[in-house]
């Protein structure tokens, strides 16, 4: 996932489903490059429930998620293999 | 009449009012549309929150998102847009779920080992082709639902040793490597296939595989093994109760086998022999014959002759060799056979050492015989000459010298007649003899001149049987061999004379410290007028005569000379009755 295009999205402050919204919005619209592995969004988040609803959904819609957790936030990265 | 202002303020009167109905009616509307768009924005929040709620989130607070907002982020369009991707995910998933589940069925199906999936009752839920082939009965159709005990098993219940019931009640594999089914052996294992919520197992798997063709290598190699073993075994009892030397060498010409016969002859144990190199065994082979020891040498050698010494005596061996060769004709060793022929080589010698004093023999005779008429003529009228008296003394002396050289001439033609035994038939008697006391009246005879030669005489005479031949001619056997045996010694020396029996034998050996015979006069001592002694001293009958007179007893006479240490005769004689060819 290293050499990909980063859609970054700041979603920090905002908690769910509000978040969760927001996301797959712009899952939703960069879908395809998402899809084909040209690119993977990148969303830091400090909501804490977030880091189980949105990789919950983008693993049903088959993408791969990974989580960090970095000092003051979380970092959720969505793409495909 | 009314006033225009009254009847203007009257009309504006009305007008105010339509207007204040008008404006009315508007709010009512904005109203009624207002609420009928908050009831839209309740049924799309309702709608959006139920979404959330599909895709795993709680619903949206009151306060989240103004009804305007939620609106302008169009939440149902975002999470039909989401769903619409979970649903091609899950079309592509059920795509190659629907792949997997085909592979695998062609898997199960094609593998060579039977399947079967058993449930807690034990009844069939699915089995391969395989399955069917090996375990199910050829009449039945489907089987599946039916009790894997009496369509395997042909059995009322599960029985002990069913695999199945084990692995259902521990949750662990279990494996039964030989069970015999159909007249065919199988190797069954069973696998948890599936379990409940409490981790009880409710499926397993059964595999079998057909090991019959293994089990019956097995068994054919095992009777192939008993047939080798056997074999083997039949091969080492013959080539040790061969009474031939047999040694085995490998590719560097090292012994690796050697049998009891092989030891035997060579005077050594089996650790001297192994991982010695053959070429050094039999050192002395001759120069010429050594391709026998080559492993390279592609065909059979016979009959060499070679010389071995072994820790007691030296002997002759005759050695055969064959190649030894892989199952793809490379050689990787030899085959040696030998047999000690020592003492037949001896034999032989003096078989045709025999024949040719016979030979000799028979024209020896011939000729004293057509000799002693004339030399009888001349001694006899030599004889008369002498009896003149009107003879010379010149002519005397010459007269002399004539008779006395016909005389010496006589005593010649009676030795080779006495060799040819023409002169002196063979008497047939069955005398019985002693040859103790034969060997005692002989060195009464030469005694004198042994003591004048300063020889001692050893006896080691053990009591031995009477052995059936005239005294008089063996005491001239041992006379002979007692001068031959003086003379070789000169002066100051011993002869040792022993005898003892041996089987059908007698032995009496003379042996002396004299020089010795060298080996190249050694082979002809026997022979007729062959002799060392100086000229005049000796006719070289002596031994022939003595080898004559023995041979005719059925005997023989063996000689064994080391030079420089001495000579050793030994006289043969059977027991009555055990003569050669009799």
């Amino acid at each position: 996932m290293t050499d990909k295009k980063k859609i970054e999205l700041d979603i920090l402050g905002q908690v769910c489903p509000a978040c969760l919204l927001v996301v797959l919005r712009e899952m939703n619209t960069h879908r395809l490059r998402l899809k084909n592995g040209e690119a993977q969004l990148v969303i830091k988040t400090d909501h804490r429930d977030t880091t189980r609803t949105i990789p919950e959904s983008a693993r049903k819609m088959g993408y791969d998620v990974e989580v960090r957790s970095l000092e003051t936030c979380y970092e959720i990265t969505i793409g495909s293999k | 009449m009314k006033s225009p202002s009254g009847a203007s303020e009257k009309a504006g009167g009305r007008k105010k009012a339509a207007g204040k109905k008008a404006e009315t009616e508007v709010s009512m509307e904005v109203w009624r549309l207002q609420e009928e768009n908050a009831g839209f924005a309740r049924y799309i929040r309702e709608k959006t929150n139920q979404l959330l709620q599909v895709m795993g989130t709680e619903p949206l607070r009151p306060e989240e998102f103004e009804d305007r907002e939620l609106l302008n982020l169009d939440p149902i369009g975002i999470i039909a847009g989401s769903l619409e991707q979970v649903f091609e995910y899950l079309n592509e998933t059920i795509t190659k779920l629907s792949e997997a589940r085909d592979e695998m069925q062609a898997i199960f199906d094609a593998t060579g080992v039977g399947i079967s999936i058993i449930d807690q009752d034990f009844s069939i839920v699915k089995y391969n082709e395989k399955q069917r082939e090996l375990l199910v009965d050829k009449q039945l159709d489907n089987v599946c639902g039916r009790y894997c005990y009496e369509v395997y098993c042909l059995k009322n219940g599960p029985g002990l040793d069913c695999p199945a019931v084990d692995t259902f009640a521990t949750g662990r594999p279990v494996v039964v490597n030989e069970v015999r089914k159909k007249d065919k052996y199988f190797q069954l294992v069973t696998t948890p296939f599936s379990r409940n919520t409490n981790g009880e197992v409710t499926r397993v798997i059964e595999v079998a595989l057909d090991i019959t063709a293994r089990k019956k290598a097995e068994e054919e190699e095992q009777r192939q093994r008993g047939y080798y073993l056997a074999e083997k075994s039949k091969l080492a009892s013959v080539l040790q109760s061969l009474s031939e030397g047999l040694l085995v060498t490998d590719s560097r010409n090292r012994i690796i086998s050697a049998n009891g016969a092989a030891l035997q002859i060579l005077d050594l144990s089996q650790q001297q022999v192994l991982e010695l190199k053959i070429d050094e065994l039999f050192a002395d082979c001759p120069a010429g014959a050594r391709t026998i020891f080559d492993v390279g040498t592609p065909h059979a050698c016979q009959n060499v002759e070679i010389r071995f010494r072994s820790a007691t005596r030296e002997l002759l061996l005759s050695v055969n060799s064959v190649p030894l060769v892989d199952p793809d004709g490379n050689p990787i060793g030899r085959v040696f056979t030998f047999r000690d022929i020592t003492e037949e080589k001896h034999r032989q010698e003096v078989f045709h050492r025999t024949e040719k004093l016979a030979a000799v023999g028979q024209l020896s005779a011939g000729i004293a015989h057509e000799l002693n008429t004339p030399l009888g003529s001349i001694l006899g009228y030599a004889r008369l000459l002498l009896k003149g008296s009107n003879l010379q003394p010149d002519q005397r002396e010459r007269l002399g010298i004539i008779a006395e050289q016909a005389k010496k001439s006589g005593a010649i033609i009676r030795e080779l007649l006495d060799f040819s035994r023409l002169s002196t038939p063979l008497p047939n008697q069955a005398m019985r003899c002693d040859l103790n006391k034969v060997v005692a009246e002989a060195i009464r005879v030469l005694q004198t001149e042994l003591d004048k030669r300063f020889i001692n005489v050893k006896l080691e005479l053990s009591k031995i049987p009477e052995v059936e031949a005239d005294p008089k001619r063996l005491e001239q056997v041992f006379v002979n061999m007692l001068l031959n045996s003086a003379q070789a010694i000169g002066s100051n020396g011993e002869i040792s004379i022993s005898s003892h029996c041996s089987g059908h034998e007698v032995r009496v050996s003379v042996s002396d410290s004299g020089p010795g015979i060298s080996p190249e006069n050694l082979s002809r001592i026997f022979d007729p007028f062959f002799t060392t002694k100086p000229v005049g001293t000796g006719t070289g009958l002596g031994l022939s005569i003595c080898a004559g007179i023995i041979k005719d007893y059925g005997g023989a006479i063996d000689v064994r000379s080391t030079p420089e240490e001495g000579t050793s005769f030994t006289i043969i004689l059977p027991l009555p009755g055990k003569a050669h060819g009799q």
